[in-house]
């Protein structure tokens, strides 16, 4: 016979969550996760030794950039045209913590707005000095490629 | 947790409960707690989904003993190759193991050479076929001069390790 629908003991709506498997999975995961959790999150920035890159070739008109330390807060920054300076620029500062906010603003309103629009620089190359620090020397590198200036490379200079 | 009183409210735990403490509170005292279920699940809950967030999968590099990264806010995920490191203590170490002070090897480069020929050549003994990538790490105290990296580079440039990847703590 058909069981008529509707009609019988109600069955109980509510049901209990079987917490046991859940806490067990959950702590599972935790251990997990606590195990292969990354602290602290090493990165890299790419750099060339000392020669330009395959960008400088493709374009007609390139530019490219050298920078010369003198010391931690004075640096010279010649811009070359297919080759050949067409501009100096000086950056200096008193304090080491004024100087990547100097260079930045440089490079953004004097070298990357030379002309009415603004140009991309094909390859950066930075000639460090004994007296700047690599973390300085990184800073730099930050401060540039915050520029879209990718392509940088770092000249082998002897301690002077 | 504290216990209902009643029977009539109470699942079938807490009926044990209710009467386990009812038949020993004529003694002495029920030394019966209940674990607060809740808030542990809540708790591991939001531990996992935290966790998650931080989770990477990019892979890990080692940073040797007296080296601190430089941070960087432009940094781009790190890729796997050896590693070499320059101490603050101005010692130079591949993958770990010292290869001696920087400024001897600078005057004589013969033993970083042949130690990266060697990683070279077991590369491309694993990898036949395949062009050299020429990755390496570069791992250097953040005081130490740019000038003593620089030179390092520049061996590393000679021994056929072109693309060198510099080490630094990403800041995001």
């Amino acid at each position: 016979m058909r069981k008529k629908v509707g009609i019988g003991p109600k069955k109980e709506l509510n049901a209990d969550l079987n917490l046991t498997p859940f806490i067990d999975l959950l702590s599972t995961c935790v251990c997990f996760l606590l195990i292969t959790a990354v602290w602290i999150e090493i990165g890299s920035v790419e750099i060339k030794q000392s020669h330009g890159t395959e960008a400088s070739a493709s374009k007609k008109i390139s530019y490219d950039l050298d920078l010369v330390y003198f010391n931690p807060t004075k640096i010279s920054l010649n811009l070359k045209k297919n080759g050949k300076k067409i501009r100096t620029y000086k950056v200096s500062t008193d304090s080491e913590d004024k100087f990547q906010n100097s260079l930045s603003s440089t490079i953004a309103q004097k070298i990357l707005k030379i002309k009415k629009g603004s140009i991309d620089i094909a390859s950066a190359t930075i000639t460090p000095r004994s007296s700047v620090n690599y973390g300085h020397l990184m800073k730099t590198l930050d401060t540039l490629r915050s520029h879209n200036i990718i392509n940088i490379g770092v000249l082998t200079a002897k301690e002077r | 947790m504290i216990l209902n009183q009643s029977l009539i409210a109470a699942d079938s735990f807490e009926k044990h409960l209710i009467k386990r403490k009812r038949k020993v509170s004529w003694g002495k005292k029920a030394a019966v707690c209940a674990l607060m279920l809740t808030s542990m699940v809540d708790m591991f809950s939001m531990l996992v989904v935290f966790l998650l967030q931080t989770f990477s999968t990019s892979p890990e590099i080692l940073i040797n003993k007296g080296v601190s990264l430089p941070d960087s806010l432009t940094a781009a995920q790190v890729k796997e190759a050896p590693v070499l490191a320059i101490a603050s203590d101005k010692n130079l170490y591949l993958d770990q193991k010292l290869v001696g002070p920087v400024e001897k090897i600078l005057k004589n480069p013969k033993d970083l050479i042949n130690k990266l020929n060697d990683i070279k050549n077991n590369w491309g003994k694993s990898h036949s076929g395949l062009a050299f990538p020429g990755e390496i790490n570069l791992q250097a105290d953040k005081e130490v001069a740019s000038t003593l990296v620089s030179e390092v580079m520049g061996i590393l440039t000679t021994g056929q390790f072109q693309s060198i990847q510099l080490a630094v703590i990403g800041v995001r």
